[in-house]
């Protein structure tokens, strides 16, 4: 299974020729230039995360003067204050966690396409992407590829860009990505600022419709608890089916396993953590043997037990945290853990346990 | 011998003030395999949707501005057509397009009617009769076909790449500046015109550059694409402009 077999929606056939020229010309330029500015990988073969501009960068007040004053202004305001630097938004350290994989992977591997390539993909206007682009140069960031498409949606360019993972604020868009096979989340500020590390990529996922489906959490909703403890002991050795971030997480491994190979293990700048509120004693088993039916590692799994997720990542202090659930987002949000919401399965249905009320269709 | 027809059914632009944008009748309509005889009138060809996207511009401009002289001014121009004039004229008229003019020639004084018109913008499928337009000095891009999803939304794309010819004719400026002012007049949220700026192998340098060079010549772009070497096939047909000025060969097969 190599890189390319992990991407989604391949290019269409008899276009390789064409995928090929361009790449062989981008390559030829970025290596004639002057600098010592690292190329772009070949997409085919990197892990592409494709983030928003809100994300990437702290857009909360230019955003209240689009809603407030309308387009024009807002595009105005951007245009006046284009040499002033955004701050940095929820998806920076985790981009900046990205490049400093990046060059531990091209100090190993220099010939090696196998990187992650970290895409802009905004639905901001051209004349805002200046500011945009002097940011990114403002901060060094190793972002070369970018979308602004000036409103239309991003989808069809999340897959021209061969996109593993986006991140967006706008949950619409990440619904729409993962409905087209796209993992993807909605991303939240914390509340309050962890200190990160600067040499380790850290990333943690929840279990049950995140990494695996939900057909876990539709019983525990429907049938409660004592009725999912039953079922997942009955089913243990039944793999789970697989939920929109696997792949993204079969990524991570793939990227892992350069460095063990190149005997890094103890110092692999890439971290992975299972954070599930399943217990270890009852639920736990059919997660840890899905995993390795699945041939992924996952390098710490925490079984909670139903307590708070809070507490326990303000310990593990990742760059970032995927959950299906709003209640443990904002449970993560609250100790200072960025947390991604990923808008899938049963759980958007339901709001601190309870249904929420589908309001009657008019006729 | 060159003919010029006006259309008494169009309203006459400005030519001084309007942006004059020739087009080819073979693209227009479908002319071949008609019979001459017939009086049915021609259908669409591969220019129908630009001239209708155009046309919706025009409108818009005219809507902020009764007596707005920058618009779309559209010469048809017809070489070899001459059996075909009247039908031509009338299935013009079928269609209720804003056409300004017919210019029926042969094909060696089609240049030359390019130049005479005071064409600003010559748009053709052909890549070579865009080249031969561009080197007697007439600013020429490239006529795409119409998407798979048809949009009311002109889209006018500028190719850039770093690796290219250097410099960029004064034509294309000068079109740059009439479409940049259009632009301007719409506002930044109507719809329909949108400048679209692909970088096919430059990174982000490139096109920050090209943004404010646009921008220098009096173009605000409004959609921004920059590849880096990423495919460029699968982002130009979901990009689907109508108008593509090539800066480099990249995109062309």
């Amino acid at each position: 299974l190599t890189m390319s077999d992990m991407k989604p929606n391949e290019a269409p056939e008899g276009d390789e020729n064409g995928e090929e020229k361009d790449w062989a010309a981008a390559k030829a330029f970025f290596e004639n230039l002057k600098t010592n500015k690292p190329r772009p990988p070949k997409p085919r073969y990197a892990v592409t995360i494709a983030v928003s501009s809100r994300t990437l960068f702290n857009m909360v007040a230019e955003r209240k003067i689009y809603e407030e004053d309308g387009m024009e202004k807002y595009v105005a305001y951007q245009v006046e204050h284009e040499n002033e630097p955004l701050k940095p938004g929820a998806a920076f350290p985790f981009v900046k966690a990205l490049m400093t994989v990046n060059a531990r992977l091209r100090e190993l591997y220099p010939d090696s396409e196998e990187l992650f390539d970290i895409v802009l993909m905004t639905n901001n206007h051209a004349q805002v992407g200046v500011r945009l682009i002097n940011s990114i140069n403002h901060y060094d960031l190793t972002i070369e590829r970018f979308c602004m498409t000036g409103g239309q949606s991003p989808i069809g360019y999340l897959k021209a860009y061969m996109t593993n993972l986006y991140l967006s604020k706008d949950s619409e868009k990440v619904t729409e990505a993962i409905e087209e096979g796209i993992a993807a989340a909605t991303m939240f500020m914390p509340e309050t600022e962890i200190k990160l590390s600067d040499t380790q990529l850290r990333v943690a996922f929840d279990g049950d419709a995140v990494l695996f489906s939900d057909e876990s959490e539709i019983i525990v909703k429907q049938h409660g608890l004592d009725t999912f403890f039953e079922h997942e002991r009955e089913f243990e050795n039944k793999p789970l089916a697989q939920g929109p971030l696997k792949c993204f997480l079969e990524a991570l491994g793939k990227l892992q396993r350069k460095f063990y190979a190149k005997n890094e293990r103890m110092n692999c700048p890439i971290r992975t953590f299972l954070v599930t509120a399943r217990s270890a004693a009852s639920s736990g088993a059919r997660v840890l043997k899905t995993l390795r039916s699945w041939g992924l590692e996952i390098d710490e799994a925490l079984f909670l037990a139903g307590a708070p997720k809070g507490p326990l990542l303000e310990k593990i202090k990742p760059h970032i945290f995927f959950d299906d659930q709003m209640f443990h987002i904002e449970g993560a949000k609250e100790l200072g853990t960025i947390a991604a919401h990923v808008p899938y399965g049963i759980g958007q249905k339901y709001h601190r346990g309870k249904l929420i009320e589908q309001p009657a269709k008019d006729k | 011998m060159v003919s010029t027809v006006r259309n008494p059914e169009a309203k006459q632009k400005d030519a001084q003030r309007a942006l004059v944008v020739a087009l080819t009748c073979q693209e227009l309509f479908h002319l071949g395999g008609a019979e001459v005889s017939s009086s049915e009138p021609y259908a669409p060809g591969v220019a129908f949707p630009l001239l209708q996207a155009m046309q919706v511009v025009n409108e818009r401009l005219l809507e902020l501005n009764p007596e707005e002289t920058l618009l779309f001014d559209v010469v048809l121009l017809a070489a070899d057509c001459q059996q075909h004039q009247d039908r031509i004229i009338a299935t013009t008229r079928h269609y209720g397009l804003d056409v300004s003019r017919f210019c029926f020639c042969s094909r060696d004084e089609f240049t030359h009617l390019l130049l005479r018109e005071r064409t600003h913008l010559f748009l053709c499928t052909d890549a070579r009769q865009v080249a031969t337009a561009s080197h007697t000095g007439v600013a020429a891009a490239l006529l795409q076909p119409a998407p798979s999803r048809p949009t009311q939304q002109l889209r006018v794309l500028f190719c850039t790449d770093p690796a290219d010819r250097p410099g960029t004719s004064q034509q294309v400026c000068q079109v740059a500046g009439l479409l940049g002012a259009m632009r301007s007049r719409l506002g930044v949220a109507c719809g329909a015109l949108s400048i679209i700026l692909l970088t096919v192998q430059g990174g982000r340098e490139s096109c920050g550059r090209a943004l404010l060079t646009l921008r220098s010549w009096g173009l605000g772009v409004d959609e921004a694409y920059c590849l880096a070497g990423a495919p460029g096939g699968p982002a130009l047909s979901l990009l689907a402009p109508h108008i593509l000025f090539p800066d480099g060969s990249a995109l062309q097969a």
